[in-house]
């Protein structure tokens, strides 16, 4: 499913140079449900963006369903996450002008489906995560919780293979964080691969499989500095 | 399209789209009402004289002399131009068209008073009027050398023959189907005069009159010591021979200036300057209004690319490619736009509408608010071109972002 071979990334500066991964290698296999985790400054942000091809790595292979990602154009690169990744973000990034419905809508648009689709497509995803009656509302009217299940919905709408969670319970409190999770873990049993990005080792357990990153390293297992500071 | 969701998002931050709209609106309204006017002072500036411009020229004689004997200098100074080589003809008259003075009279078919006259300009001159105007006799006849009579200042009254434009004689007799000459109209109320010629056309001196066609030749020579004299020379002669007749007639009289020497092209620039002026200015006008309200246009789409930074790296994180981003903005600018041509467009109209009543103005053209629609809609895509492209250039791992 996705396979990156000695991935490196490097951010330049006139004076500075930053290896935010070093020959960082990893596989995951279709329907696997793996979190990242790590310390600030890991490299697990960077790793998440050149996993969802929102930047381009310095040097190294990256395979996403067998196909070479490094080789593709910008038009190229953008029809790839609209139809093979849904993203969750943090901040659940939904977009303040659009109401739900619209905002689920964005990337099925970008997509070029019939209106009619879409609106299929935007009420059952919108029904599986329990906001199907909120299509009008507008996202200031919902709680942080809502918010993160209508960015889920907007996510599962495009049908993806692959799902990219970067600290999708980081703005929510336990009871919302838990109803998100639970949430991933039906997805994921329903067969979308998911990679959850996260600095919590309580929430890293509900995957079914961890990676620890370090200096922009895959390592065997969690570092004790960093279980130390999850207690 | 995204029409649906872009419309809807305007609505959420409408304060600045509505100011913008605002001002396409007042531009367009503006742009539209000055095209019209300067499109009315365009056509008038273009109307025929009558007369042959490209061969002619004028210029006054002022004698200073009290015990002068202004009757034989006016006979010398056109037998000396009439026999200059290279001059067609010449004759004294008291004005010509473009020259912003002159006489004009009420004609009316029947005699006294409450008769409802037509204005008509008069031209005093003898029989070489006609070449030296370079109008065309159409029906009838010149006048005959026997026809002609010097002026008295002292016992004026009106001679009784006329040659006639065919706009005054149309007017004067519209139900006329066949000539108009032998028929007697009445000057000054009750002063009758027989049409016995008509020529196809000859302005009268004020460009702006509404009955600027109507003028008739009388045949009477004025040789008071103002005399005003027209020449018409062979093509190409004219600019040749201005200096030299001017000279040779201040030569033949040391005791009179010639002045006001100017061919007709000088002529009808001055006619025109007020009306060339306000063209210029009102182009000035638009040209400034449509690249302040382009400016606005970018200021609102470059404020909004920095407002939306996060939001576009959003969008491209779900899939949206560059020229989508730049799509996006596009559609967004013609909607506003849209909404301020629209609304220009009513503003226009009922502007030209309040113009053409209060003014007097000529109702504009169907085809200036289309085109002014079709000029702000490019103005507006070109502005908002280059921000929009600045907006595609931002990164999907924006989105990635906290904040």
């Amino acid at each position: 499913m996705l396979k990156m071979t000695d991935v490196s990334k490097i951010y330049r500066t006139d004076t500075v140079e930053t290896h935010a991964l070093r020959e960082f290698s990893l596989t995951v296999d279709e329907g696997e449900f793996v979190s990242v985790t790590g310390p600030s400054g890991s490299g697990k942000t960077t790793f998440l963006n050149i996993a969802g091809l929102l930047e381009e790595m310095t040097s190294g292979t990256y395979e996403l369903d067998g196909r070479d990602i490094s080789k593709l154009n910008d038009r190229e690169r953008s029809r790839v996450r609209n139809e093979k990744i849904g993203f969750i973000f943090q901040s659940f990034n939904l977009i303040p002008e659009l109401n739900i419905f619209d905002n689920v809508d964005v990337p099925l648009r970008y997509r070029g489906l019939n209106a009619a689709e879409r609106k299929r497509r935007i009420e059952e995803s919108l029904d599986m995560v329990g906001l199907a009656s909120r299509l009008k509302h507008q996202p200031a009217q919902l709680s942080g919780g809502q918010q993160q299940r209508v960015a889920i919905a907007r996510a599962l709408a495009g049908e993806p293979r692959f799902l990219l969670a970067d600290e999708p319970t980081g703005n929510l409190d336990t009871h919302m964080a838990d109803s998100v999770l639970d949430l991933l873990s039906e997805i994921n049993s329903n067969g979308v691969t998911i990679i959850m990005v996260t600095h919590e080792l309580t929430l890293a357990d509900r995957a079914k499989r961890n990676i620890f990153v370090r200096d922009g390293q895959v390592t065997d297992a969690a570092p004790e500095f960093l279980r130390a500071a999850n207690g | 399209m995204e029409f649906g969701p872009i419309w809807r998002a305007l609505l959420k931050n409408k304060g600045g789209a509505i100011l913008i709209a605002l001002q396409i609106a007042v531009t367009m309204a503006i742009m539209v009402n000055s095209i019209s006017i300067m499109q009315e002072r365009a056509t008038n500036m273009q109307r025929p004289s009558g007369m042959d411009e490209a061969n002619t020229l004028t210029f006054a004689s002022i004698s200073f002399a009290s015990d002068a004997d202004n009757r034989a200098t006016y006979i010398n100074d056109l037998e000396m131009l009439r026999n200059t080589p290279g001059v067609i003809n010449a004759v004294g008259t008291n004005s010509f068209p473009l020259r912003g003075g002159g006489w004009s009279m009420g004609l009316q078919t029947e005699p006294g008073e409450d008769m409802g006259g037509v204005g008509s300009a008069i031209y005093f001159g003898d029989e070489h009027m006609i070449e030296t105007f370079g109008v065309e006799l159409i029906d009838g006849e010149n006048f005959s050398p026997e026809q002609v009579v010097f002026l008295d200042p002292d016992n004026f009254r009106w001679e009784p023959y006329v040659i006639v434009t065919e706009a005054l004689a149309k007017t004067l007799f519209p139900d006329e189907e066949g000539s108009v000459v032998g028929k007697t109209a009445y000057i000054n109320q009750n002063d009758p005069v027989q049409i016995i010629g008509v020529i196809d056309q000859l302005q009268a001196p004020w460009q702006g009159w509404d009955e600027v066609e109507h003028a008739l030749f009388s045949p009477v020579k004025r040789a008071e010591g103002f005399a005003r004299y027209v020449v018409r020379t062979e093509p190409g002669m004219r600019d040749e021979l201005l200096p030299q007749l001017e000279e040779m007639l201040a030569s033949a009289d040391k005791t009179r200036l010639i002045r006001a020497a100017q061919t007709f092209d000088e002529v009808r620039e001055g006619a025109y300057l007020g009306d060339s002026a306000m063209i210029k200015i009102l182009g000035f006008v638009i040209t400034l209004l449509t690249i302040i309200t382009g400016l606005g246009i970018v200021g609102l789409a470059s404020f909004n690319v920095s407002r939306r930074t996060r939001q576009i790296g959003i969008r491209r994180a779900l899939g949206a490619t560059k020229p989508a981003i730049m799509r996006y903005f596009m559609l967004e600018n013609f909607m506003i736009s849209s909404v301020g041509v629209v609304v220009g467009g009513a503003l226009a109209i009922g502007l030209n509408i309040f113009m053409v009543e209060t003014f007097n103005l000529t109702p504009m053209s169907w085809w200036v608010v289309p085109a002014a629609m079709i000029v702000l809609w490019l103005v507006g895509q070109a502005a908002v071109a280059g921000p929009a492209r600045r907006a595609t250039r931002i990164a999907p791992s924006i989105a990635t972002r906290s904040g």
